[in-house]
């Protein structure tokens, strides 16, 4: 008895150390479950359908931490961000109907292809100031859309271009768990910079611009580099959408996919990156179940962003911050 | 290439210029005055199209009494949406301003849209024309409409003009564009100034979108191509500048007629883009330049 309880004390001790490790490298305890959570889906939800509804706010959410990269640290909006995900989508689906290459070798061709265009947009849009990066991606994206709807040959417009599946034999529980890998890694990567001196110079630059470049710090070099991540990681994700869903549509690339990313990115709290991840899975299937709520689906997500815009900056990571403290407050009492 | 086709060309571009001119100058009015970058201008270009065709069609009011009622709804609900949306934001608001005035009229512009959508459907509404007449220019027949909605904008823009120049209150709103804290040590109130100069905005934008109404049906999503151009023209005059914004509405009516006609839909986009990026490199500051501080420093 007395060795069962002891080797319990020390399995429980080394999950505790894990844990500890884990938040040291971004993962919180919150996070840590969800993963968890999501990793068992398949135990406790049998149901096709909602499996597949995870998997599209998997995607949403993946999106909405990528488009915070950008939008909540250095304080620059991609605006065409639908547009970029739509060019990953077009470049992998298009090499993989025309040449047939492999389609993970189409995604990370997708990646490389996306996140040059977002070099190239960042490189001359960003050491100007503010507003000209988003009005200039948006421009980019509206010319994307246009080329894809314009060159039936080669997109068949508006019908559609058929899209071979990532891998013969996936089913839902793949593109379940890939897509959970991948959320991870990207998570990971993007806490990596952030927490190192590049994402100190982020947060300065999108702060204090003036302190920022009196301290010494490119601005232009940083937020290149930032916009250019978050560009590779909406062509990544694009590409694997269009392979997950099987059809590509000039559609794809409409501002209204960029307004419902960057409302779950905003209403999640800007500058968390995890908040967009579960604000897409609070909110998703909430639209979902209410099938009369469709309709007036982008007139919720609208004003939730005016409300949370003008109300509550913080958004729900505001709330989970405010949650801790609050927690914290009451341990400090009983002491 | 004959010399019908490029005078045409030109007629087209030039007659749709009007319309961008007077949308790019209710922008640049509303950056260089609230510093807010308009998202939702083209709603309140729908807007007015909606009102005008409900005031001839449904109501039988004569042209000129619908595009009265369309500026007048429009500059009412500008006025509104100010006092409802930006004023709250303004007085909140800790981070930039103008990032979050430019998410603030994003979300604007999909609610707008997408109530139109509910209360009026996917209908197009439109009218074949305000006024039963052919104009002949320069041996080319025009219908009325086309004319009188580019002498519209004109009009409207020239009273504009006159209204910030010549005026107690215009010369309160320049003032307000060109140092908000010395316009209220002045003893300028600038919430009411900035709520006027939205609903002025707004007002050009719906004008606009009545006038039109003949050669563009109201549909939900008719702003989109009328708000992409004006934003295309004050971007390449550069944020802010008004009059820049009346010359650069022709040059990229102009433009546009012309792409169209030589490349076709898709890439005349592509084309569009180019002079964006072009002048981006060689000459940043848009082509006529501004002076607005929080744009450029």
């Amino acid at each position: 008895m007395q060795t069962i309880i002891s080797s319990l004390n020390k399995i429980g001790k080394i999950l505790q150390r894990a844990i500890g490790s884990l938040n040291t490298i971004g993962f919180s305890t919150p996070f840590i479950v969800f993963i968890i959570l999501i990793a068992c889906a398949p135990l406790y939800i049998k149901n096709q359908y909602m499996l597949r509804l995870l998997v599209v706010s998997l995607y949403y959410g993946i999106l909405a931490m990528a488009f915070d990269f950008t939008g909540g640290f250095i304080n620059a909006v991609n605006f065409g961000y639908a547009g970029f995900v739509g060019l990953g989508s077009y470049t992998s689906a298009l090499l993989v109907v025309y040449t047939g290459i492999n389609p993970w070798l189409g995604l990370i061709i997708a990646m490389g292809v996306t996140a040059s265009v977002g070099f190239l947009t960042g490189l001359l849009t960003l050491p100007l100031r503010g507003i000209y990066v988003s009005l200039m991606s948006w421009f980019v994206g509206l010319t994307l859309m246009a080329l894809a709807s314009a060159l039936v040959e080669v997109t068949r417009g508006a019908r559609g271009l058929v899209v071979s599946p990532i891998d013969e034999s996936a089913t839902i529980l793949t593109h379940l768990y890939i897509l959970l890998t991948l959320m991870m890694v990207i998570y990971f990567i993007l806490r990596l910079i952030i927490n190192s001196h590049i994402g100190l110079a982020f947060k300065a630059i999108g702060q204090n611009y003036d302190a920022a470049c009196a301290s010494g710090v490119n601005p232009t070099k940083y937020k290149l580099f930032n916009f250019t991540l978050s560009c590779a990681c909406a062509g990544l994700l694009g590409g694997y959408y269009a392979h997950f869903v099987g059809i590509v549509t000039p559609d794809v690339m409409d501002t209204g996919h960029t307004m419902e990313v960057m409302a779950l990115s905003y209403i999640g709290g800007s500058g968390s990156l995890l908040g967009g991840v579960f604000a897409a899975f609070l909110l998703l299937p909430i639209f979902d179940s209410l099938k009369q709520l469709m309709e007036y689906r982008l007139i919720i997500y609208g004003m939730l962003l005016i409300l949370v815009m003008i109300f509550y900056p913080v958004g729900l990571n505001g709330l989970y911050q405010k949650f801790l403290q609050f927690i914290k407050r009451k341990k400090e009492t009983k002491l | 290439m004959d010399l019908a086709i490029i005078q045409d060309l030109l007629m087209t571009g030039f007659l749709r210029g009007g319309l961008y001119a007077s949308m790019a100058v209710g922008l640049a009015l509303v950056f260089g005055v609230m510093n807010i970058c308009h998202f939702a201008h083209g709603e309140y270009y729908v807007l007015g199209a909606y009102c005008a065709y409900f005031a001839f069609v449904t109501l039988g009011l004569n042209p000129i009494l619908s595009l009265l009622v369309a500026s007048v709804l429009s500059f009412l609900a500008g006025a509104i949406s100010e006092k409802l949306l930006f004023y709250p934001l303004r007085k909140r608001s800790k981070g930039e301003w103008i990032m979050n005035a430019f998410l603030l009229t994003a979300g604007l512009s999909v609610v707008l849209q997408n109530l139109f959508r509910v209360f009026f459907g996917m209908k197009y509404r439109g009218i074949t024309q305000f006024w039963k007449t052919t104009f002949h220019v320069l041996g080319m027949s025009l219908p009325a409409d086309r004319i009188i909605a580019f002498f519209i904008a004109m009009v409207a823009i020239a009273a504009l003009w006159l209204f910030l120049k010549k005026t107690r209150i215009g010369r309160a709103i320049r003032a307000v564009s060109q140092d908000e804290n010395g316009a209220k040590l002045v003893g300028i109130n600038l919430d009411r100034i900035q709520t006027l100069t939205f609903a002025l905005g707004s007002m050009l934008a719906g004008l606009g979108g009545a006038s039109m109404l003949s050669l563009s049906p109201a549909y939900p999503y008719a702003g989109n191509k009328p708000l992409i151009s004006s934003w295309f023209v004050v971007t390449i005059v550069g944020l802010g500048n008004v009059p820049g914004a009346i010359v650069g509405g022709f040059i990229v009516g102009i433009f546009e007629s012309v792409s169209f006609f030589f490349l076709g839909s898709g890439w005349q986009d592509v084309a569009s883009l180019t002079l964006l990026i072009l002048l981006l490199l060689f000459k940043p500051t848009g082509l006529f330049g501004t002076q607005i501080k929080s744009v450029w420093e």
